[in-house]
């Protein structure tokens, strides 16, 4: 048995299993759709029937937050509009700020302490390359791509404790790390200032591996004393990672390693 | 014809891990379904069976979850010498109680092995949330789910087996 595990092991760093993990993956996505089917509104019931309270209460605040939003998106309607003017008159033209993405879907997602992968249904065929950057269907950071067969791919999602992106603050551009915690949780490290429950932080784009200013998460807690020099900070992703169902995955955008890579 | 039935059922264990086992967790724990399973066949078909399972299972979940197929057989390998040095002990046992333990000690040792593995590969070595986040409620639901499933099935009255190969057969 050890020596089947050695050769495993040594068959995995070659990547001589890779081809049949491709296969393996292919002919049994219908079983775990069907077992996803089945299973994810039980749990989803459960969990929901355990912290009602809780969700009466982000109902609550959601509710607020999205009258503030309208009122907002409304204001920032007419900016844009009287942006479009001065470009028309000026004869400046503007890029369309769409990246290009692919939508894919959920399959599954291996979820434990220390770990947290997501399985998608699209893959090289689709063009998707290990190392490019995953957002929720909303723009939110989900994760990077580490591995992409034909027709699947694993996201490492940022709340897996092997997951670390250079970020900032995006009110006071105070620039930091955000990893995952081996709870599936996220912490901001190494931030050097006056850091705020609620702060929001999006990614610094330092390093080349993500693109800058895309969401990550709200500060939720800040522990330690202002003669500390770093001090504790927890994030809470803008997005409910174990409801998400769909992904994007960015194209347009080459990571760092990618392009060094391809040269 | 069993040896088919045998390899779909570890196949579909080690899918469920990762699709159905994720959506339960506990703590930083999961349910581990491949484990109970293996630890049914071990119980009700024999040592041997797991012997030739344990492999194929381990390759289905690598594969599955993306993770590595050696780090997995080693994960659950001390399954049959923990339950079989305990069976050999001088400590009267009975069956139950043998693959209880059984179980739980390999459960305790797979979950440590693959945080280890994560740790190796540069997660943060967080030893607090290994042991009372993962480790302890990882016992406390091994040891739910298998006297959930294995005390119904001897009460129907299948008779449960040892785990030293001389009283087993395929």
């Amino acid at each position: 048995m050890v020596g089947l595990a050695l050769f495993l092991a040594v068959a995995g760093q070659t990547g001589l299993l890779q081809p049949f993990q491709g296969l393996f993956l292919d002919v049994t996505r219908p079983i775990e759709n069907g077992l996803n089917g089945i299973f994810r509104p039980v749990a989803s019931f459960l969990s929901d029937a355990g912290s009602l309270n809780e969700l009466q209460d982000e109902n609550r605040r959601l509710r607020l937050e999205n009258e503030r939003l309208q009122n907002e998106v409304s204001a920032l309607q007419s900016d844009a509009d009287r942006v479009k003017e001065l470009e028309e008159a000026l004869k400046v033209q503007s890029g369309s700020g769409i990246e290009a993405s692919v939508a894919a879907s959920i399959v599954h997602r291996d979820s434990s302490a220390f770990t947290d992968v997501v399985s998608i249904d699209r893959g090289s065929s689709s063009g998707i390359k290990a190392g490019m950057v995953v957002l929720s269907s909303q723009g939110t950071l989900l994760g990077t791509v580490t591995r992409a067969f034909d027709n699947h791919a694993f996201v490492r999602l940022i709340t897996d404790s092997q997951s670390k992106v250079a970020a900032e603050i995006k009110e006071s551009h105070a620039d930091g790390i955000v990893r995952g915690t081996a709870n599936r949780g996220l912490s901001f490290e190494l931030a050097q200032a006056d850091i705020k429950v609620g702060d929001l932080v999006v990614t610094s784009g330092l390093g080349g591996n993500y693109p800058p200013d895309i969401p990550i998460g709200r500060v939720t807690k800040v522990s330690g004393t202002s003669q500390d020099l770093f001090r504790k900070v927890e994030l809470e992703s803008l997005v409910r990672v174990s409801t998400a169902r769909t992904v994007l995955v960015l194209t347009s955008f080459v990571p760092q390693r990618l392009d060094l890579e391809s040269r | 014809m069993r040896a088919a039935l045998t390899g779909a059922a570890l196949l579909l264990a080690a899918l469920a891990q990762v699709t159905v086992a994720s959506l339960f967790p506990w703590q930083a724990a999961l349910p581990d379904l491949a484990l109970l399973t293996l630890l049914l066949f071990a119980a009700f078909a024999g040592p041997a069976t797991v012997m030739v399972g344990l492999p194929l299972l381990a390759i289905s979940l690598g594969f599955a979850s993306d993770r590595s197929p050696a780090l997995i057989l080693l994960a659950y390998l001390p399954l049959l010498p923990i339950a079989s040095g305990l069976e050999q002990s001088a400590v009267p046992l009975n069956r139950y109680t043998t693959w209880l333990i059984a179980g739980l000690a390999t459960g305790a040792w797979a979950r440590l092995i693959l945080a280890f593995g994560a740790i190796a590969q540069g997660a943060s070595a967080d030893l607090g949330s290994l042991a009372f986040r993962l480790v302890l409620p990882g016992l406390i639901l091994d040891g739910l789910l298998l006297s959930m499933v294995y005390l119904p099935i001897r009460a129907f009255g299948w008779e449960g087996r040892g785990p030293s190969l001389q009283q087993a057969r395929w």
